[in-house]
């Protein structure tokens, strides 16, 4: 725990040390940064365009999950639509996430519909291919062993199908955040009159790094907080019986 | 005489072919037989004889087969036997994300037990198989003969008519293995089950066995009965020379189903 606080503080280190090769203008140090930041958080303004960026993240996500979830799983488990999904979902990930959304805003208009629409389309085939993989690797075995004890169909599913899909479940979700949160705030910039992305482009057209920096900063934090606050204590519970990798 | 626990008439399973320009594939062809009340018996066969197809059928795994089964006059022509069934798999197919006792708690819920009766079954055999040390260990904690030894709790504790075990010790070293034969011998006759093993060693089936059944190609080809007393000395020349005599039959057995 110690080491990562370190890890942290070697990193800020390394930052301040590019910033005093180049000009203050240009890339900011730490302390200016967070300076900007404090002074963004106390005008209060910050909050209305983080709300809107984290509806988009988590709309986007909601809806590639919904895509995504069920083709995985009707993948994992009919050979015939594996080999016919396949190539989309090995299509669907090549395509650039800028397509989708300059599609989306074509076709749907420039509004926040089209806006989380593209986000999911982006999401939806690496949650699938998650979710295709933990279908595809669930143990039969133990599901016979559950029908010879007289389980039904429903304790199969809850008790000895769920437990083995839950983890893929888990990666699928950390997995399409780390992808949906990029393309989110890359939306934002070229379709959105708001939210994280539209800042950063906005002080990025006016020049001031100083909030360019401020604006990222505050950004990986949130998100941070979401995969330390959320993902790892549901991880933690879900997975305890695991046994700990040693090397 | 004893009761008859239940039996098998003109039972067949045929596997429909495997792609096209295959063939079908008969692995039971015309079994009878019929298992008495808490005997201990041996199914004994190379692989491939239709062993295991036979405890799928037993225990409703393949409800797909002609002929019937019949227990108390009631005939079966579909499904499995109308018996609670105990299952001992060749490996332990526990749950890994459960404890052991909550392992055992899935089939008392799966089986429908009277959860104010789960506490006394699981003492009890969790003492008699001794295991009540580690009934909050997970799987990964235990060893391999452990772990059998769990599956073993697993099957007592549904309290089952029948106890089906699919070759449970073939994956174990010798001297563990050895050690859970004697035992299950022990638990059988505290408890008095009706127990179909089945095995492909002949010294194990000629040391647990009542009677041992010979199988081969689908039909069971000879019937010995083991009249060593019990309780019996794995290492006692009787056992020894018994088994002589199993090998010789299975050995001729195996021979002529590979001349075929």
């Amino acid at each position: 725990m110690l080491t990562r606080w370190y890890s942290v503080g070697l990193a800020i280190g390394l930052w301040w040390l590019i910033s005093l090769l180049l000009p203050g203008n240009l890339f900011p140090n730490p302390w200016d940064t967070a300076v900007t930041l404090v002074d963004n958080i106390k005008d209060g303004a910050i909050w209305a365009d983080l709300a809107i960026t984290l509806v988009r993240v988590i709309g986007g996500l909601a809806l590639g999950a919904l895509i995504g979830m069920p083709v995985g799983v009707w993948m994992g488990l009919s050979r015939r639509v594996e080999n016919w999904l396949d190539a989309w979902i090995m299509i669907g990930m090549s395509i650039p996430s800028l397509c989708y959304a300059l599609v989306c805003f074509i076709v749907l208009g420039l509004n926040e519909f089209a806006t989380i629409v593209a986000i999911g389309l982006t999401a939806a085939p690496s949650i699938a291919i998650n979710l295709w993989e933990g279908v595809k690797n669930i143990d039969m075995r133990l599901v016979s062993m559950a029908r010879v004890f007289d389980a039904s169909s429903w304790q199969v599913m809850r008790r000895v199908i769920a437990p083995q899909v839950m983890p893929y479940v888990m990666a699928s979700v950390r997995f399409g955040l780390g992808v949906v949160w990029k393309i989110t705030v890359f939306i934002e910039l070229i379709g959105r009159p708001n939210g994280v992305g539209f800042k950063l482009y906005y002080w990025y057209q006016l020049a001031d790094m100083r909030q360019v920096l401020a604006w990222t900063v505050v950004f990986t934090i949130v998100m941070l907080g979401i995969e330390l606050l959320i993902f790892k204590p549901v991880e933690r519970r879900l997975f305890s019986w695991r046994p700990g990798v040693q090397l | 005489m004893t009761e008859v626990a239940f039996a098998v008439r003109n039972l067949s399973k045929t596997f429909a072919p495997r792609g096209e320009g295959g063939t079908p594939r008969t692995v039971i062809d015309g079994l009878n037989l019929t298992i008495r009340k808490q005997e201990f018996i041996c199914i004994l066969g190379p692989s491939g004889c239709g062993k295991s197809s036979f405890l799928n059928i037993l225990s409703g795994l393949d409800p797909d087969y002609d002929g019937e089964l019949e227990v108390n006059g009631n005939k079966i022509q579909h499904g499995r036997l109308p018996l609670q069934i105990g299952y001992l798999f060749q490996e332990p197919r526990l749950l890994p994300w459960l404890t052991a006792e909550a392992n055992v708690d899935f089939v008392l819920m799966a089986s429908a037990k009277p959860q104010e009766r789960w506490a006394e079954l699981k003492d009890k055999y969790f003492a008699l198989a001794g295991l009540e040390g580690f009934r909050n260990h997970y799987p990964h904690q235990m060893s391999g003969g452990m772990c059998q030894r769990l599956a073993l709790v697993r099957a007592l504790c549904v309290e089952p008519e029948i106890l089906l075990m699919d070759e449970p010790f073939s994956g174990l070293d010798e001297l563990t293995g050895r050690r859970m034969r004697m035992d299950l011998v022990d638990i059988w006759r505290k408890t008095g089950k009706t127990i179909i093993f089945v095995t492909h060693n002949s010294y194990e089936a000629t040391f647990l066995a009542d009677r041992i059944l010979v199988m081969s190609k689908g039909q069971v080809q000879k019937e010995i009965v083991i009249d060593v007393p019990r309780p019996r000395d794995y290492d006692h020349p009787s056992m020894f020379e018994a088994n002589r005599d199993v090998l010789r039959s299975f050995l001729k057995i195996a021979e002529d189903a590979a001349a075929f």
